[in-house]
């Protein structure tokens, strides 16, 4: 990398790492550490062909998911997940205190989900992208990504009883094998 | 709400806490980059492994000239020959009808400015003697149940033809050519059979990053097919494997460069991982036709190299690590459940209760640390066989079991 390469990644790391980092953590169950490891890798990598790359982000946030479905990682390095105390039900109503309660059980099982499983409900649910999409980013085909969101979202279920009183989601009424024809193309 | 609905919330609050990227952190990636090391993901040794389980009714071995390490209170009838000064092996190492066949110390050669070879050379145990030779000629090995042949590959691969290697001579009885070049071998459980994986190019191919010190593996995987080959009398036939995914896509489908097919225990059908498909596997019949998973093989995990028990009944599994620091599961086979045993890596079963796997020091600190050792289903004893590996992935002083039953 040149010295116009070399500054053009600093300027992007100073101003993405921030945004990108909340996504890797995600990616990693909200291990702090892992999320700083998986991102390092992936800067690193796009690092490489720096200035072959025409969107930069995109290419970096590619990496990422794939990286962390992908790799084999010894998971005993995985850290203790710091997870927030739920909130002390004080001025709040007790519905509010239930709910921060159920967002913590919610993380604790996301945690525990294969990074598979999570890195599709990411990008579903916090990067808010359409099956396709996902799909294209992961390079599967639509109904990998819908089974695995449906298996997923069952796998929180089975880890977390609390939520057994929540009501289905859309991707839960859909069968859970989906061979769909359809190939994604970018 | 539904659980989409709190899984996004949960998902946002938590994003919202995340503290922002430590200052530097550019400068942190370039340094690492610097001194970045071949990391690769672990490319299944399944096909250096999978060679387990025919029971043979030989006599125990001898202990030997090792340390005779007998944990009669927990593994009435397991033998062990263990050398815990030893890193990498000199002598033999074995436990019950389960023997360390050879080993190979991995290195990352050079080939031009911005190519290089994963290689391996590999030390095959001689059996007269109990110790370890140096050989250059493979490039891969593959032991035969009954450690009396090996399937071999010359070096530069894909290899046009398969070496059948006597290990009582240490020659090649026989070749067995092929019309689709292979880079990976692995035997079936009854040694019957010899599943091929067929690759366009070298599956060790490692290219250069930009600027980088590092390799990174070459993507798309190259791989084309397999051949199934009987191995007694070398016939058999070629399949073709697409990759899946998207051709057109550059960052390629999601196998591994190196994605070897291996034999399902009963031999009827042929798998391989796919890390990022629906279930991380896919298993074909010999037509190439995708099928179901088999019963009995739904926990299978391609990257965990002890596979299934020799009885079929248990599932070596992934990384635990809930009641011990360093721990595995083991599956049941059928129902799935779960049960925890000593052990940072499973490699090899040794009876039907009993595992090889590599671990660190109780206290270790360092998770590539590992010495092979021998686990027990409810056991809490861990009984040293090696000594601990030197250096980090990648180092030198690393090396690679390849295990199979005598």
């Amino acid at each position: 990398m040149n010295a116009e390469g070399l500054e053009s990644f600093r300027e992007f790391v100073d101003n993405r790492s921030s945004a990108l980092l909340k996504t890797a953590v995600l990616l990693c169950g909200g291990d702090q550490h892992a999320g700083e490891d998986l991102l390092q890798t992936a800067l690193a990598k796009a690092a490489g062909k720096w200035q072959r790359i025409d969107e930069p982000e995109a290419y970096v946030r590619r990496i990422l998911y794939r990286q962390q479905v992908s790799r084999w990682r010894l998971k005993w390095r995985r850290r203790e997940v710091s997870v927030a105390e739920p909130p002390e039900a004080g001025a709040g109503s007790v519905d509010a205190a239930a709910a921060a309660e159920l967002r913590v059980v919610m993380r604790e099982a996301l945690a525990r989900l294969t990074a598979r499983q999570r890195t599709v409900l990411v990008l579903r649910y916090f990067e808010d992208l359409p099956e396709a999409d996902v799909a294209r980013l992961l390079g599967c085909t639509v109904g990998t990504v819908r089974s695995t969101t449906h298996r997923s979202l069952a796998r929180l279920r089975s880890l977390a009883p609390e939520l057994a009183a929540l009501g289905p989601a859309d991707a839960e009424r859909q069968s859970s094998r989906d061979y769909s024809p359809l190939e994604v193309r970018p | 709400m539904n659980v989409e609905e709190l899984v996004r919330d949960a998902l946002r609050e938590q994003a919202a806490e995340q503290s922002p990227a430590r200052p530097g952190f550019a400068d942190r990636v370039l340094a690492f980059r610097r001194r970045r090391r071949t990391r690769r993901i672990a490319t299944a040794a399944v096909a250096t492994a999978a060679v387990l389980a025919v029971v043979v009714g030989l006599p125990m071995l001898d202990s030997g000239r090792g340390t005779d390490v007998r944990p009669a209170d927990v593994v009435p009838k397991t033998e062990v020959t263990a050398h815990p000064d030893q890193s990498p092996p000199r002598e033999l190492i074995s436990a019950g009808n389960t023997r360390l066949a050879a080993y190979f110390v991995p290195r990352t050669v050079r080939k031009s400015a911005d190519t290089a070879v994963y290689e391996r050379t590999y030390w095959l145990l001689d059996q007269k003697t109990g110790r370890y030779e140096k050989t250059t000629k493979w490039s891969w090995v593959a032991v035969a149940p009954g450690m009396k042949t090996a399937a071999v590959l010359e070096q530069d691969l894909p290899a046009s033809r398969i070496g059948l290697l006597d290990l009582t001579t240490g020659e090649v009885a026989r070749w067995i050519p092929v019309d689709h070049p292979v880079g990976g071998l692995a035997f079936s459980r009854d040694g019957r059979k010899l599943v091929a994986t067929t690759y366009g190019e070298n599956p060790d191919l490692r290219v250069k990053m930009e600027g980088s010190d590092g390799w990174d593996q070459k993507q798309p995987s190259s791989r084309t097919g397999f051949h199934v080959l009987d191995v007694a009398s070398g016939k058999g036939s070629w399949t073709e494997v697409g990759l899946g995914g998207d051709p057109e896509d550059p960052m390629g489908s999601f196998l591994n460069s190196r994605q070897d097919f291996a034999l399902t225990g009963d031999g009827r059908y042929v798998w391989a991982g796919n890390p990022m498909g629906d279930i991380g596997k896919q298993f074909y019949d010999f037509t190439g036709k995708e099928v179901p998973v088999p019963a009995g093989d739904k926990h299978l995990s391609w990257y965990v190299d002890a596979g299934k028990s020799p009885d079929g009944r248990l599932v070596a599994g992934d990384f635990a690590g809930e009641k011990w620091k360093t721990s595995s599961w083991v599956l049941d086979a059928a129902t799935g459940k779960k049960t925890e045993v000593h052990g940072q890596q499973l490699l090899a079963w040794v009876g039907n209760t009993s595992l090889i796997a590599w671990d660190i020091a109780k206290g270790g600190k360092n998770e590539f640390h590992q010495r092979l050792v021998l686990v027990t289903i409810g056991s809490d004893k861990v009984v040293p066989l090696s000594d601990f590996r030197k250096g980090n992935d990648g180092d030198a002083g690393r090396w690679e079991p390849v295990f199979a039953e005598r």
